[in-house]
């Protein structure tokens, strides 16, 4: 199945912030968004989900205009995992998860067992089920963001799209979720998600799309686009790589 | 555990027992509220003239015992128990839409459309129900204001801007309220209106259960129902709508719902706080914070609380102490408990 | 030689000589000593109490009402001296006339007639040193009527007139004080006064709404506890199974022998609901001015008619002609009586 932006110009009643943008995302595939603050990430990932309209071109899913999903529909394919945040009320991790399953039932229709046992693979796949009990707001920011992302399985979509997963997560659980991701797209699903570490796009992504100013600097496998000149010119700033022989890995550092 | 029909009705056994409180507390209510009050009922006379109706034989209590409970005890404590769900659960359905545990039934100006509506009413001498029409009219409408007000606006959080309109539309039908009591005759009209604005259910008759019982039924039944969705509502507005909710519908409805039963309380009972605002509170302590609980858990301690309210209210001297009074000064002890202990139940 | 002292010594003989011939004074009931103004042909009432009791004693000089009068009561009264302007409200409950509006007006006296509370006598000496025209503030308790009579009429210069109608109130209370004292104790009745549309607001022991119910030496139900207007429960108007009740709500008296909350009531089965006139001014409760001295009447034949013979008609026909200076018609008098208005 194909996630697919046509000729979009994207932004708000106010103001116009991108321009003109072609993006695709197969399932199986892992797409990473690069740029700099303002670039317009946000602003397309809201796009490609469908929160926000565009005010030019559309979105295809699986070959129809996006628009014409109902949101229930809609989130039965794409599922969405904002940045953790401090909840208001402390709801259960397994309430928040649950609450992935509503696309699955109608508008007064309550937890199914089998909807129960969604929600638990799904808490299990993450390694989060010994927190089934405990309030949302009563975990780390890491076990947060995993909460949230099992809620996004337990859509059951076929894409997953993510806004800065890494953001606000110590240094252990960013690799955690950055594997995650990627055992997510070897499970079938289709996953974007914005970064601003050209390093997560290097190791979890396939393809890497780069965005300055609302418009598309380059596009295609990690492997071709992630490179020095590349992301100076992206961040308008010095870049170093510095590359492991031994191991053949290599890593981007800020100048 | 599973209910007949494939309803999986899983709860823990904490929320299990939260539930049992809360039924507790609406039955403990119910039977002081029909046993105490000025005029002497021993529980006896009480069980002996429900038996004698069910069963149809003539009762052996004096007609005076049964006139007080069917005609006079009887309407005001199910008025009592139906405003008390009713103000709880719109209070509990607004914590969530509005995503703040601080907020009460009124913040959308619905009292204050009432009140305007009842001091009308009084202004120009109409009847008791042409007061309690208006009232329950101004609560709609005023309601209806903000939320085409604030639909007008374009904002990224159209929750924000209700509640700013809510509270800019609340202040000027306050002054509205303030300009009729000015002009008000001030030996006949003002003690009325002052009294009503009070809050009481002291001349509840039977003729008055039927427009309240119609609304607050509706009302509070589609918020019942509704309760799957309210966990989701409390979330921002972009990650509810990514899970498949539809929220700009959805709040309309809520808002309706929650507007039809607070109109309808405030215009039978005049302006009672504070019940809105704690019993969510309570019924959270209680069940905890999942709204497909809470929500019925707040109508059963709701509709208790202010049973036992209204019974102190009409029994704690020989004249009656307005409802809003005795909340209020309930409710905000409690209210700086909850704030200042360590384990708020929000967060 | 002019030095300080000098001229210190002649600006106080100046000063002190306009005080000296306008030593007149009398004191009103707060105690201040308020000068009698040489010349009145024009008074200002503070409120609707005062407007009444200087419509009573002398209509001329009523510069204007604080509310205007509707028409139904201007048939009753004098039509030039009843359709007199609206000027507004100083004191009491809600202040709506402006002190500059006052002034423009020109009145030689300002009258206030109420409680005598600090806060309205403070009101008063703040008006009076503001803008310097007397300020008097006389009782409005019902039983200060005949002093309040007197100290008006020589504040206007009608002693006179006050006289007599300070005699006539007294006569009206002394008669009707006598002959209730020869009721045995135990067998005055209870009465309820029952306000509001449903008929739950009620006046509390000592306060000024029920203050001529009480002068009949009645139970006042409710007078377990002093104070003003309460609200109770009908429950509570169970409890105390009143023998008679007045009101002034026209609706609740006609719907309260079917409402089968109020129809175990002794009063309401004995058919002694009773809704109280109202035109011109009310006979009960308010305006709490003179116009309840005919009300007096009206209790004293509803709540102990064996005692009270006298015929209403010609009582009312009586006190019209001489408070508000008309004869009403027979055809008058039975729509008033009969609670219209």
């Amino acid at each position: 199945m194909k996630l697919a932006g046509r000729g979009l110009s994207i932004g708000y009643s106010d103001r116009l912030v991108g321009r003109d943008l072609d993006v695709a995302l197969e399932t199986g595939e892992v797409l990473a968004l690069l740029g700099p603050n303002g670039s317009g990430k946000t602003t397309l990932l809201k796009t490609l989900l469908g929160l926000l309209a565009p005010k030019a071109g559309d979105v295809q899913l699986d070959g129809r205009t996006l628009n014409n999903y109902s949101s229930r529909d809609r989130a039965r394919l794409i599922a969405y995992v904002p940045q953790s945040h401090q909840a208001t009320f402390a709801f259960t991790v397994e309430t928040v998860v649950l609450m992935g399953r509503i696309a699955h039932g109608n508008l007064f229709s309550r937890p199914t067992a089998a909807d129960r046992a969604v929600a638990a693979r799904s808490l299990e796949r993450f390694g989060i089920a010994h927190l089934r009990e405990r309030p949302y707001t009563m975990i780390s920011g890491g076990e947060r963001q995993l909460a949230l992302l099992a809620r996004a399985l337990a859509q059951e979509p076929q894409f997953i799209v993510l806004d800065e997963p890494t953001a606000s997560l110590d240094f252990g659980n960013q690799g955690k979720v950055m594997r995650e991701i990627r055992s997510l797209a070897a499970s079938g699903h289709g996953v974007l998600f914005t970064t601003h570490d050209p390093n997560h796009a290097m190791r979890a992504a396939d393809r890497a799309y780069l965005l300055r100013d609302g418009a598309r600097v380059a596009e295609g496998a990690v492997g071709a686009v992630l490179n020095r000149e590349q992301l100076m010119m992206l961040y308008d700033a010095p870049v170093e790589k510095i590359t492991d022989p031994t191991v053949g890995a290599s890593a981007f550092l800020p100048g | 555990m599973c209910l007949p029909g494939g309803a999986d009705l899983f709860m823990s056994r904490s929320a299990a027992l939260g539930f049992a409180v809360a039924l507790t507390v609406l039955i403990i209510g119910l039977l002081i509220a029909f046993t105490v009050g000025r005029y002497p009922i021993a529980l006896s006379d009480l069980f002996s003239v429900l038996l004698d109706k069910l069963s149809g034989r003539p009762s052996a209590v004096p007609p005076i015992v049964e006139n007080v409970i069917w005609q006079v005890r009887g309407p005001r404590v199910v008025a009592a128990a139906l405003v008390g769900a009713a103000l709880a659960v719109a209070g509990t359905a607004f914590q969530g839409l509005f995503r703040n545990p601080l907020v009460s039934p009124d913040i959308l100006g619905a009292s204050s459309g009432a009140a305007l509506g009842a001091v009308l009413g009084i202004f120009f001498s109409l009847g008791v129900f042409a007061i309690q029409s208006l009232a329950f009219v101004g609560g709609l409408l005023a309601v209806a204001a903000v939320y085409l007000i604030g639909s007008a606006v374009r904002s990224r959080d159209p929750v924000l801007v209700l509640v700013l309109t809510g509270v800019v539309i609340g202040a000027l039908l306050g002054a509205g309220v303030g300009l009729v009591k000015y002009l008000a005759d001030p030996y006949n009209q003002l003690p009325a209106m002052t009294f009503w604005l009070l809050g009481s259910l002291a001349a509840t008759t039977l003729s008055d259960l039927l427009p309240l019982f119609g609304p607050v039924a509706a009302g509070t039944l589609v918020l019942i129902a509704l309760r799957w969705r309210m966990n989701v509502m409390s979330l921002p507005d972009e990650e509810a709508r990514a899970l498949g909710v539809p929220t700009g519908p959805l709040r309309i409805v809520i808002v309706a719902a929650a507007t039809l039963v607070t109109s309808a309380s405030v215009a039978t009972a005049g302006i009672i706080g504070w019940v809105g605002l704690v019993v969510p509170h309570m019924a959270r302590s209680l069940v905890g914070p999942d709204f497909a609980r809470l929500i019925p858990a707040a109508a059963l301690l709701g509709g208790g609380f202010l049973l036992v309210i209204d019974t102190v209210a009409r029994t704690g001297a020989a004249i009656e102490i307005p409802l809003g009074i005795l909340t209020a000064v309930v409710g905000t002890p409690f209210f700086i408990w909850l704030l200042t202990s360590v384990s708020r139940t929000w967060s | 030689m002019l030095n300080r002292r000098t001229v210190m010594a002649g600006l106080s003989a100046a000063l002190m000589t306009p005080r000296a011939t306008q030593a007149a004074t009398v004191n009103d009931a707060a105690g201040r000593a308020v000068p009698i103004p040489q010349h009145v042909a024009r008074v200002f009432p503070a409120g609707p109490p005062a407007a009444i009791l200087l419509y009573t004693l002398a209509p001329d000089l009523l510069i204007g009402w604080p509310r205007p009068n509707r028409a139904e009561e201007c048939e009753y009264m004098l039509p030039d001296i009843c359709t007199r302007p609206e000027v507004g409200r100083i004191t009491g409950r809600g202040n709506t006339a402006n002190l500059e509006v006052v002034l423009a007006l020109k009145p030689d006296l300002i009258l206030d007639v109420g409680a005598i509370a600090p806060t309205f006598v403070s009101l008063a000496s703040r008006v009076q040193e503001q803008t310097g025209i007397p300020y008097a503030l006389l009782d409005g308790r019902f039983d200060a009527i005949v002093p309040t009579y007197r100290t008006l009429g020589a504040l206007t210069h009608r002693s006179a007139a006050a006289e007599s109608l300070a005699q006539y109130a007294e006569d009206i209370m002394t008669t009707i004080r006598q002959r209730i004292a020869a009721v045995p104790v135990g067998q005055q009745p209870k009465v309820y006064y029952a306000r509001g549309p449903r008929g739950l607001e009620t006046g509390l022991a000592g306060s000024i709404n029920v203050e001529t119910i009480e002068f009949m030496g009645v139970r006042n139900v409710a007078s377990e506890q002093p104070g003003g207007l309460a609200l109770v429960s009908i429950e509570q108007v169970l409890l105390w199974n009143p023998d008679v009740i007045i009101t002034i709500d026209r609706d609740f008296a006609a719907g309260v022998r079917d409402n089968p909350l109020w129809n175990s009531v002794n009063a309401v089965r004995d058919g002694r609901v009773h809704l109280s006139p109202k035109l011109p001014f009310g006979w009960v409760d308010f305006p709490p001015s003179v116009n309840r001295l005919i009300g007096l009447w009206w209790l004293a034949k509803i709540i102990y008619p064996e005692i009270f013979p006298e015929d209403l008609r010609t009582l009312t026909r009586d006190f019209y002609t001489r408070f508000y200076h008309r004869t009403p018609t027979e055809a008058q008098i039975e729509h008033v009586l009969a609670g219209r208005g």
